[in-house]
Parts: C-alpha cells; sequence; structure tokens
C-alpha cells in the first residue's frame, strides 16, 4: 500500500492529552515500518495518528479505503493482524502486533 | 382477471421460475409458443438463486453424467444463447480422499463416472497438490478432472428474466397459483386475482412439485433436502480449482472476487412450507471444518454469510421429467440432483417434446415412482 | 452456562438495565457483549489500561452503571460476539477462549443502531468517517482524526461532535446541516423535557459560537476530493426534502478529515434472524421488529429494548430494558398481575417522558425524502462490493422489484458489512419504484450477525473428529 500512504502522511490524527493516562507506549509493525501505539487503543485510532489511513483497496475500483464507522459495522478498516484478517477499529493495540494493510484480496 | 395481454389461452404456462422452468419458458418461447411463466415469488429466488453455482462432474450421479456435460457446454457458452455470462468460469475439479474408505469409495466412483463419459483420472497426493498447491494435509487420493468449474447462481434470475423477456415471454412474478385444473382443451391456473389458460401446463415448481402433481392426482413423494450453503469475505487467491471430497460431502470454490463459497449439503431444518430454514449449527461447523481441513487458508479468514436452500430429491433420487401420467398436456421437470449444472439442458429437452420433437436424450418419466409407490402387486399388472 | 433463564444481547444501557432487572427479580441472566465492557455505543468505557482523568456526563452514566453491573452480581460474558440464534433458543458466540454455546427461554436483544450515510461523490475517502464514529474516537479513544475537520449531517450528533473536537483542541472549517434553525426550534418543546440535555447542547452551541465556527444550516455535503493536503469539501444549499437548490452556489473547504452522519438506523440483525415480524416506522428510524410496550415481539422469548427497537436514546433506552427485564420475569411467573403492574408504572412513566427528547432526536435524524435522489448516478451506494447507483437503478430497471432481489443481482449487501451501510440507500432506490419503504422490504436475516472468524470458531480437530453425514449418492 505504500502509494496510498504517501497521500496520507501529511493528514495524521492526534492523541488528545488531558482527559486519559495512557500507558506507556509500545511499538508494533505496520507494513514492515515500526510504529509507536498506546497497548489497549484500537487499532484503527493507532493507525489514523501514525498517518495510515488508506487500509486497503476496494474490490472491483481499487480505491483507497480506510476506517469510516470505527464500530465494527462497515469492514473497511480491515487489515491483517499477525495473518488473520480482522477490523481495526474492534482490535487493541497489542506490543509488536505486526499490522499488514491492503487486506487480503481487496 | 385473465393475463395482461388477452383472454386467448396461452400455449404453455409453466408454474415455477426456477431455473427449469425459466429454461422451458425460454426455449419454448423461442420456437414460437405463447408463454406465461408464473412464480409465487420472484424469478429465481429459490435453489437456483442460492444455490453453489457449482458445475462439476464430480458430484454429478453417473447416470447423469451426459446431461451434466451438455449443460456444462451450455452455461460455458451462456452469452451466446442467454446473453449474459453470469460469471462462469472454468476451472480444474479436484475431488479427494482422506481416509482408506474414502480413497476405495473414490476410486469406484471416478471409474463409474469416467464410463459414463467424465474425462476423470485419479492421481496421485503428490499431482493432487501440484494442480491444488493449497491442499491441506492427509489427501491419500484424488481425482482430476478438467471440466468443472461454476457460475454465480445469484445471476440467475437477472440472466434469465432479461432473456425471457425479449423472447416474448409474460413473466409474472409474485402470483402464488392456487390450483390447476384441466379446462376445455386445456388448462386453468387460478390464484389470487388472476385466471390463466393454457394449451399446456408445465410443472416446474422444485420442492413444491409433490404439492402441485397433486393437483392432478399425482402422489409423488419429494424429499425436501434442506442445503446449507457458507460464504468467506474476500481472501487472498488460496484456490484455483473446484475442491470436493470423495463422500460428496464438500464443495469449494474461490470466486474471482475473492470470496470462498463452501457447500456440500449439510443439512439444515426446514420445509417446504417456510421458504427459508434453520441453519444447524453442528452442521455448519461440520462442513466448515472440512472445508478447512481441504483448505487450511480458509481459517486466515471470516466467514460472512450462512444460509440455505431447498432442494427436492425423488424415491431414486434421479429426476422428474416427462409428462404428467393421465394428464395429457401436463409436464413435469425438476429434481434433478445437482440439477444446476444440467438445468439448462434438461430444460431443452423437455421443450423438444412438448414441441412435438424427438428429445436428443432420454427424460425421465415419473411413471417409474409412481409404480413402485403403488406397490408390487399394481406391478405385476402393469407387466 | 447450564441452567439460564435469560440472555441480554447487548450491554449499552437499555441491555444492562435488562439484565440488572432480571437479576434483580431473581432471574439467572447473562449478559452478554462483544465490547470488553459495558456501556454500548454512547457510554463506551475507555480503553483497557487506559486510566480517566476527568469525566464528562457521558463518562459518569458510563462508570455508574458499570458499578451497578459489577456490585449486582450479574453474570456477564464479556468479548463474546453472538454470531448465531436458532429457536429454543440456543445462542452460539465466539469468546477469547474459543466457541460458546448456551441455551435460554428468553432473549433480550439490545444491540443498538448503526449510523446512516447518505452517499456522496468522495464518502469512501480515507478520512471521511462517520459522526457516531467521530464520537466513539474522540470520546473513548480521545483522539482526533486528524487537525481541520468539517463536521456534517443532522441530529444531535452534529453539535457534539463539532463541540468534541473543540474541546479536544482541533480545528472545525463548517459545519453542515441539514437541518434548519426552525427544524431545530420545533422540536425544543420535546427538548424541554430534558432541561440537562437541551442545556448541554445550547452549551456547544455557545462554544462553537465563541470558537467563531460556521454553522450553514440547511446546507449538505455536494462532494469530497482528496487533494495534496488533505480533503476539498464542497457543500451546497438543501430544500427541507434534502435535495440539492438548483441553481444555488457552493462553498468549498479546505480540511484534512470529515465527519458525517445522516441518523440512526436500529440494527434489526436478531428480530430478523429469529424471523419476528417487523413493520417499518420512518419516525423511529427505519424497520423495527413489532413489539409491545414491554419489548416483546410476535416471536415468543424474543424481547427488544433501545434503539434496537427503534430509536429513542439512551435514557429511553435504560427505561425499556428495565421494562424487558420485567416482562421476562413476570412471563416465567417471579411476579403476579398485581406486582407486575406495579413495578411497570413508574418505569413506563419515566420512559414516556425521556421518549419525548428521544423521539425530538429521531425526528431530527429521519431520512428525508429528497436525499437520496441527491446521489449522482457514478457514486457508490455499496462500498462493500462497489456498486454505483447507477447498477443499483439498472437492476431495478431489470425487475429487481424488492431489496433481497436487488442484493442477488448487484451484490449491493453481500458484502462483510451484511448491507448495513447501503441498506438504508438501497432500499429507498427501490422504494422510489416499488412505492414504498414497506414494499421494498428488508435484508432476510442470517447468520453469521457479524463477520466471525474462521480459525477461532473451528478451533483445533482431526479428521477423525468430525462427524461426517453420510455420503451423497451415486
Amino acid at each position: 500500500m505504500a502509494s496510498t500512504n504517501r497521500i496520507q502522511q501529511s493528514s495524521a490524527g492526534a492523541r488528545i492529552e488531558g482527559a486519559l493516562v495512557r500507558p506507556p507506549s509500545v511499538e508494533i509493525t505496520v507494513d514492515g515500518m515500526p510504529v509507536v501505539a498506546c497497548p489497549g487503543e484500537s487499532l484503527a485510532a493507532a493507525l489514523l495518528i501514525a498517518g495510515h489511513r488508506a487500509l486497503r483497496a476496494s474490490p472491483r475500483l481499487g480505491q483507497p479505503r480506510g476506517a469510516f464507522c470505527l464500530m465494527g459495522v462497515c469492514q473497511e478498516c480491515v487489515v491483517q493482524v499477525d495473518g488473520r484478517l480482522v477490523p481495526a477499529c474492534q482490535t487493541p493495540v497489542r506490543a509488536g502486533m505486526r499490522v499488514e494493510t491492503g487486506g487480503a484480496g481487496g | 382477471m385473465s393475463v395482461p395481454g388477452g383472454d386467448r389461452p396461452v400455449d404453455a404456462a409453466v408454474v415455477g421460475a426456477g431455473l427449469m422452468g425459466a429454461s422451458v419458458a425460454l426455449f419454448l418461447a423461442r420456437a414460437g409458443m405463447r408463454v406465461a411463466l408464473i412464480d409465487r415469488g420472484g424469478i429465481c429466488r429459490s435453489a437456483s438463486g442460492v444455490n453453489a453455482g457449482t458445475l462439476t462432474l464430480h458430484m454429478t450421479r453417473a447416470a447423469l453424467i451426459p446431461y451434466a456435460m451438455r449443460g456444462f457446454e451450455m452455461w460455458a457458452d451462456a452469452s451466446a444463447w442467454l446473453g449474459h455470462d453470469l460469471g462462469v468460469t472454468r476451472t480444474d475439479g479436484l475431488c479427494c480422499a482422506f481416509t482408506k474408505d474414502e480413497a476405495a469409495l473414490l476410486e469406484e466412483r471416478t471409474r463409474v463416472r469416467a464410463a459414463a463419459g467424465a474425462p476423470m483420472e485419479l492421481v496421485s497426493p503428490a499431482r493432487a497438490r501440484a494442480i491444488e498447491p493449497g491442499l491441506g494435509e492427509g489427501v491419500r487420493l484424488a481425482t482430476f478432472c478438467p471440466i468443472d468449474g461454476f457460475a454465480s447462481a445469484y445471476l440467475t434470475g437477472l440472466a434469465y428474466r432479461q432473456a425471457l423477456v425479449a423472447a416474448g415471454v409474460q413473466v409474472l412474478e409474485h402470483r402464488p397459483v392456487d390450483g390447476a385444473e384441466p379446462a376445455g382443451t386445456g388448462f386453468r391456473m387460478r390464484g389470487q386475482g388472476f385466471d390463466i389458460r393454457a394449451a399446456r401446463v408445465v410443472l416446474a415448481g422444485g420442492v413444491w412439485l409433490e404439492p402441485m402433481l397433486r393437483w392432478f392426482g399425482i402422489d409423488l413423494p419429494v424429499k425436501v433436502l434442506v442445503n446449507q450453503l457458507a460464504v468467506t469475505e474476500r481472501l487472498a487467491p488460496v484456490l484455483r480449482t473446484v475442491l470436493t471430497v470423495a463422500s460428496g460431502l464438500l464443495s469449494l470454490k474461490q470466486f474471482s472476487n475473492g470470496t470462498v463459497l463452501v457447500g456440500g449439503g449439510w443439512q439444515g431444518r426446514g420445509d417446504r412450507g417456510h421458504a427459508t430454514g434453520t441453519l444447524l449449527p453442528e452442521n455448519l461447523l461440520g462442513n466448515l471444518r472440512l472445508a478447512a481441513f481441504a483448505l487450511p487458508a480458509l481459517r486466515d479468514g471470516r466467514l460472512v454469510r450462512a444460509w440455505l436452500g431447498l432442494e427436492a430429491e425423488t424415491a431414486d433420487a434421479m429426476p422428474a421429467i416427462g409428462p404428467v401420467p393421465g394428464t395429457p398436456g401436463a409436464y413435469v421437470i425438476g429434481s434433478v440432483h445437482s440439477g444446476y449444472t444440467s438445468g439448462p439442458y434438461m430444460g431443452r429437452l423437455l421443450a423438444d417434446l412438448i414441441l412435438g420433437r424427438t428429445p436428443e436424450r432420454p427424460l425421465f418419466p415419473i411413471d417409474r415412482l409412481l409404480a413402485a409407490a403403488r406397490g408390487p402387486a399394481t406391478e405385476v399388472a402393469a407387466q | 452456562m447450564t441452567d439460564l433463564d435469560l440472555i441480554v444481547i447487548g450491554a449499552g444501557p437499555a441491555g444492562a438495565s435488562a439484565a440488572l432487572e432480571a437479576h434483580r427479580l431473581g432471574l439467572r441472566c447473562l449478559l452478554v457483549d462483544e465490547a470488553p465492557s459495558a456501556g454500548g455505543q454512547v457510554w463506551r468505557a475507555p480503553p483497557r489500561g487506559f486510566v480517566r482523568r476527568k469525566a464528562d456526563v457521558d463518562a459518569r452514566a458510563g462508570d455508574r452503571l458499570r458499578a451497578a453491573l459489577a456490585a449486582s452480581g450479574v453474570r456477564v460474558a464479556f468479548e463474546h460476539p453472538v454470531w448465531l440464534i436458532t429457536d429454543g433458543f440456543r445462542i452460539e458466540a465466539v469468546g477469547p477462549a474459543g466457541p460458546v454455546t448456551w441455551r435460554t427461554p428468553a432473549i433480550v436483544a439490545a444491540t443498538g443502531a448503526s449510523e446512516r450515510v447518505v452517499p456522496f461523490p468522495g464518502w469512501t475517502e480515507p478520512g471521511v468517517i462517520g459522526l457516531a464514529g467521530a464520537t466513539i474516537l474522540l470520546k473513548a479513544q480521545q483522539v482526533l482524526a486528524g487537525e481541520r475537520a468539517l463536521v456534517a449531517g443532522c441530529g444531535p450528533l452534529l453539535p457534539a461532535v463539532a463541540a468534541g473536537v473543540l474541546k479536544a483542541g482541533g480545528a472545525i472549517e463548517a459545519i453542515v446541516d441539514l437541518a434548519s434553525r426552525r427544524d431545530w426550534l420545533a422540536v425544543l418543546p420535546a427538548m424541554l423535557t430534558r432541561p440537562d440535555l437541551l442545556g448541554r447542547g445550547l452549551g456547544w452551541l455557545a462554544q462553537l459560537c465563541r470558537a467563531g465556527v460556521t454553522v450553514h444550516y440547511r446546507h449538505a455535503l455536494r462532494r469530497i476530493v482528496r487533494t495534496e493536503g488533505g480533503l476539498r469539501a464542497t457543500i451546497a444549499l438543501v430544500d427541507d426534502s434534502g435535495a440539492f437548490v438548483s441553481g444555488a452556489g457552493s462553498r468549498e473547504f479546505e480540511v484534512d478529515w470529515v465527519a458525517v452522519g445522516h441518523g440512526l438506523v436500529p440494527g434489526t440483525d436478531i428480530t430478523r434472524l429469529l424471523g419476528a415480524e417487523h413493520r417499518y416506522e420512518h419516525d423511529r428510524g427505519g424497520w423495527i421488529a413489532i413489539r409491545d410496550e414491554f419489548g416483546r415481539t410476535s416471536v415468543k422469548g424474543l424481547l427488544v429494548a433501545g434503539d434496537g427497537g427503534g430509536i429513542r436514546g439512551a435514557a429511553a433506552a435504560v427505561e425499556e430494558g428495565r421494562l424487558a427485564g420485567l416482562a421476562v420475569a413476570y412471563d416465567q411467573g417471579r411476579l403476579d398481575d398485581a406486582a407486575f403492574a406495579r413495578a411497570a408504572r413508574p418505569i413506563r412513566r419515566r420512559m414516556r417522558r425521556a421518549a419525548h427528547f428521544g423521539a425530538a432526536s429521531a425526528r431530527l435524524m429521519a431520512l428525508r425524502p429528497g436525499q437520496v435522489g441527491t446521489i449522482p448516478q457514478e457514486t457508490l451506494v455499496c462500498r462493500c462490493e462497489d456498486v454505483t447507483r447507477a447498477e443499483v437503478e439498472r437492476a431495478i430497471a431489470a425487475g429487481a422489484d424488492e431489496l433481497n432481489q436487488l442484493k442477488a443481482w448487484t451484490r449491493c449487501g453481500m458484502g462483510p458489512c451484511q448491507g448495513r451501510m447501503c441498506g438504508e440507500t438501497a432500499a429507498a432506490l427501490v422504494a422510489a419504484v416499488s412505492g414504498s419503504r414497506a414494499a421494498a422490504g428488508f435484508w432476510t436475516g442470517r447468520a453469521p450477525l457479524r463477520p466471525v472468524p474462521l480459525d477461532v470458531l473451528l478451533g483445533d480437530y482431526a479428521y477423525a473428529d468430525m462427524p461426517l453425514p453420510r455420503a451423497a449418492p451415486l
């Protein structure tokens, strides 16, 4: 998904400070690259913050897609975590998790 | 209220707009008949629209192999004669055996099917894996067949409806027929707010053939199989063949969109009184476990949908195709095991009979089932 | 877990309340949810391992609910998405340790609602998220999706998200509201029944005003395109039906994320799966199970509570949950008629009061008759399968006169979201030809209720473990 990542690097999210005390951050890998995230936060949130907005390509048109509903309904944020397809918004970050974007067949 | 278009009786009324009925109606209309195709629901919304779409010889009864092969050719050529390709994909077919008993079964079935004309051959586990790299461990023996593939069965209604309308067939959906009876020189089909007269009638009601045949005093038990199916989300390419097993209890195919469809005739709960049945979890899990055993890559993905379809089966599990005994002008078509593959061909054969032509292959008259049902005394008398 | 009298599916305000009430009345009750804790969408707990330093009204309500559950001793099964329910009832779920089967004579389905987003060009661009999604991100995860937002759509979530973005230190280029000021004023009387919520809403408006954020009433998103710097959003004037006013100009905003939502749709997966009768009720968000005041559906032993039974908001959901729990207890003989009526009276009163505000919110969120008509032909209706409006309408013209036939002929609704994102739009397009939403129908209820991972579902087994039925005939 290198081509879509390039577009999205300029649009990154941010963690809001103040209301929550977060545990110490950990490292995960996304498409082979290290990404810092908080254990327990939603993987979709962590990816948004890291600028990984495009998570897969749509099936027929190949359009970039990313998290949309954030509640496990739309299935647009499905990524591979340690080899398995999961919706990122329903997956809590865990130290060392290996995330591959680009879906499976699209 | 009669059929829109006038009070003139149609030349043929086909009751049941599944694959069989739609095929008969199409070929009759193209030969010049005025045809009405009637269904209580939408076209091809029962078995024809929800089955696995497998076009295979591995799950075909030996006696039906020649019919399935002709049907396969028709499906492969659907763009030309139907005007829609239904996503028909030709692939290799691989049928696997995982135990010694299954291997023996596979050897026997391959022999019989090959003798019936199927271009099948036994292959070693190593060769099977070369044909299908994603195969799981434990394959003892396999059968390879180059004539295999699948269609997107859910497109059947769309494809046929367009062709039927173009051929001038009156497609009458959402019109349940309450009864049919001889009337004058033809027949009369009655329902809520409609009354159709036809010179001939074709019963093509799938699992509902049993109540339909009773309209003409025929008592033909039609067993209702409640087949469960399941489909995954899109996966990376993990399967290039249509994969089946010796017992016939598994079919696997991966569509071009990446989804994998799991079938095999594992039973749910249902009956013809309810359009849709209920899943039996143990059977769904059993089917999926067998699938994942044969194709371990399935475990990386998720199940997205499971559903059921009703399939008709006669007492000898052979088709019911031919005239309705005792009622000239009435015909029946249905109850074909793995009938999706041979469906268009069966429809053409019956249409030929109705048109006064000689069908190029024998049909399957139901007299054989009625004689058996009546009992030995009658059989002796008939001889 | 063997002997159960009731399983409540969904541990949001409605479900948790149903479980608490049933448990209080002596029922052996199990509360199940796919999330790691109770609270649903509206009262979501912070992620595990996170500690809240500051809590707003919703956070406090959620904490109270979770504390009440913990103190009550109600049996819970979190992180257990339910994927299949069959008659009887038999419930299949998948937990962290693998598949689980439960049996129960009664179910309260309290699975809430999902968000409706009417498509527009660019709605599928990464960086465009739902209003409800933005709420979850802001409140539960404490995350901003970008630096400069455009917030669009309709309903109470609109000012809520906008205020949330400001509070988090984000910038808002514009708020785009389908409704007019008059539409809001029209629901003011009903909203007065909840002065606390109304006050909070007015507080949000004041914050937005102070921050100089403009609210464009009677406007909608026309399109979004990806740019070097992010996203360019174009908005234009609409009429009260939600249709664009021809000839009116448009405005563009350079942002890097967009939150958009057009209301909530009741989640009827369970009631459809079990074959309950449904009715289309526009003011309650769409198709809902036909139910009595206590949530009893046409299927014996199956009750609904909360937004899943019709959009009425969190406060009404709590009372509906209580009524459902009470009804199950009564139906199972734990209360006599008099005790049941006595217990029900105050809950019914509170529910009717709460429903005023909820109904007003629902009205603001209802799909407007002209909205779907604004979708350009080449815009995607089905995100999962890349199906455009044009393709949907071609299939309708070819004879797909109800939703499930449309699905068969276009694949719209066949994808992993199981028709939840496209259903409203597809049904409205079918209804335009078939005459009504009621005639257009709804998706046939099927399992799994959500996509279920095969690895965990199947577990480990040997070939010999599989109970293979008899071979098919040769």
